[in-house]
């Protein structure tokens, strides 16, 4: 597909932009499928998804790991830039990847996590314990994930520590108000 | 309907985390597709993109080196010798507006927010292919349309009057590949 010629550009000119449209370039892998007779693909990876989930106890795993080691690595050396972007980087994959391993609850207390790093004006005199808090938490949520009971704790135990950091931002923000929408703006991407 | 015969698409998918390339790679195995080329970084993205020429590209937003909005925006030079009009889905845990807008300024084409489901990312990708938008060039963008919805309301000058559009020929990628600078 990818080596087909391009084909000719329509080019409408304006006071200030042009507007360039193409005949459709994949336009060829397109088909019209019988909805009877259609093998939904949706269903088909779906499946394939479930059978890597053998797997998924053992990614959340190195996961956690990885944001331990940048823990550890940011009490040893202060928060050099480097030591904030692995932070952030560890906080952001579990916070992306944790509801499809089947720990949507860790990627709740990592989101919060994210936003501390993120929003904070000045991420040195960011209370140690806050962002101490939230790593335990974060592995305490994947260490106990299968245990009677724990999903209560957990939700509870994300609450309060969203609640707190939501605090601590309003507070630290509250002459950043390009900062302060973005912490109190909800989602706008819709949920699939 | 429409369906995809994913098995004639090639996909460049960019992603630091090893994990998340993994189910990327399962999904769009199990759609179909048999070209799947992974990247771990932009920079090492941004060369298979030139040796490879994909179809579309699925890239993550937060990666060392250079991150997927670069990424978009290397892509979307319009007088690259490679090809700017390939579809950029970005699938990120990023998805405050702020961001969003951030990526719809870069050139990407559609946004899928993670964790990632097999739905989102066939709906994404059908969007791509069933549904392209004219390009826009102005002095500061080039990329996909940024008006998704005509907006009836809408009571500010019209920039876009009707008339005959120019027909320019496109240069093969070879040519521009052969032409020098």
């Amino acid at each position: 597909m990818a080596k087909d010629k391009p084909p000719e550009l329509k080019v409408e000119t304006f006071a200030d932009h042009h507007v360039i449209t193409q005949p459709n370039p994949l336009r060829k892998v397109m088909r019209l499928v019988d909805e009877k007779n259609f093998e939904d693909p949706v269903a088909r990876a779906e499946k394939a998804l479930a059978g890597l989930s053998d797997e998924f106890a053992t990614w959340m795993a190195i996961e956690c790991d990885r944001l331990a080691a940048a823990h550890a690595t940011i009490l040893k050396d202060g928060f050099t830039p480097a030591a904030r972007d692995e932070l952030f980087r560890a906080a952001h994959d579990i916070k992306g990847d944790a509801a499809t391993f089947g720990y949507p609850l860790a990627g709740a207390a990592a989101e919060s996590l994210c936003r501390i790093i993120e929003h904070a004006p000045d991420i040195d005199r960011v209370p140690a314990a806050l962002i101490a808090h939230h790593i335990n938490a974060i592995q305490a949520i994947v260490r106990e994930h299968a245990g009677l009971g724990f999903e209560a704790v957990a939700k509870e135990l994300h609450r309060k520590l969203r609640g707190v950091a939501d605090e601590y931002l309003t507070v630290v923000n509250r002459d950043r108000p390009e900062h302060l929408d973005a912490i109190l703006a909800p989602s706008i991407v819709p949920v699939d | 309907m429409y369906g995809i015969d994913f098995n004639k698409l090639r996909f460049l998918v960019c992603d630091d985390n090893a994990h998340m390339r993994r189910i990327l790679r399962t999904l769009l195995h199990s759609f179909g597709a048999r070209e799947v080329y992974e990247a771990e970084d932009g920079a090492t993205a941004l060369e298979m993109y030139s040796h490879y020429v994909p179809d579309i590209v699925i890239t993550d937003w937060a990666m060392p080196i250079f991150d997927g909005i670069e990424l978009a925006q290397m892509i979307r030079q319009p007088d690259s010798k490679g090809n700017p009009f390939a579809p950029i889905i970005m699938l990120t845990g990023h998805s405050e507006k702020r961001r969003v807008t951030v990526a719809r300024d870069a050139g990407v084409t559609e946004f899928l927010a993670k964790p990632i489901s097999a739905k989102g990312l066939y709906q994404r990708i059908l969007n791509v292919v069933v549904s392209p938008r004219p390009f826009i060039k102005t002095k500061n963008y080039f990329g996909p349309d940024r008006r998704r919805n005509t907006n009836n309301a809408y009571i500010g000058p019209e920039r876009r009057g009707t008339k005959e559009p120019d027909v320019i020929p496109q240069p093969s990628l070879l040519d521009k590949a052969r032409s020098p600078g």
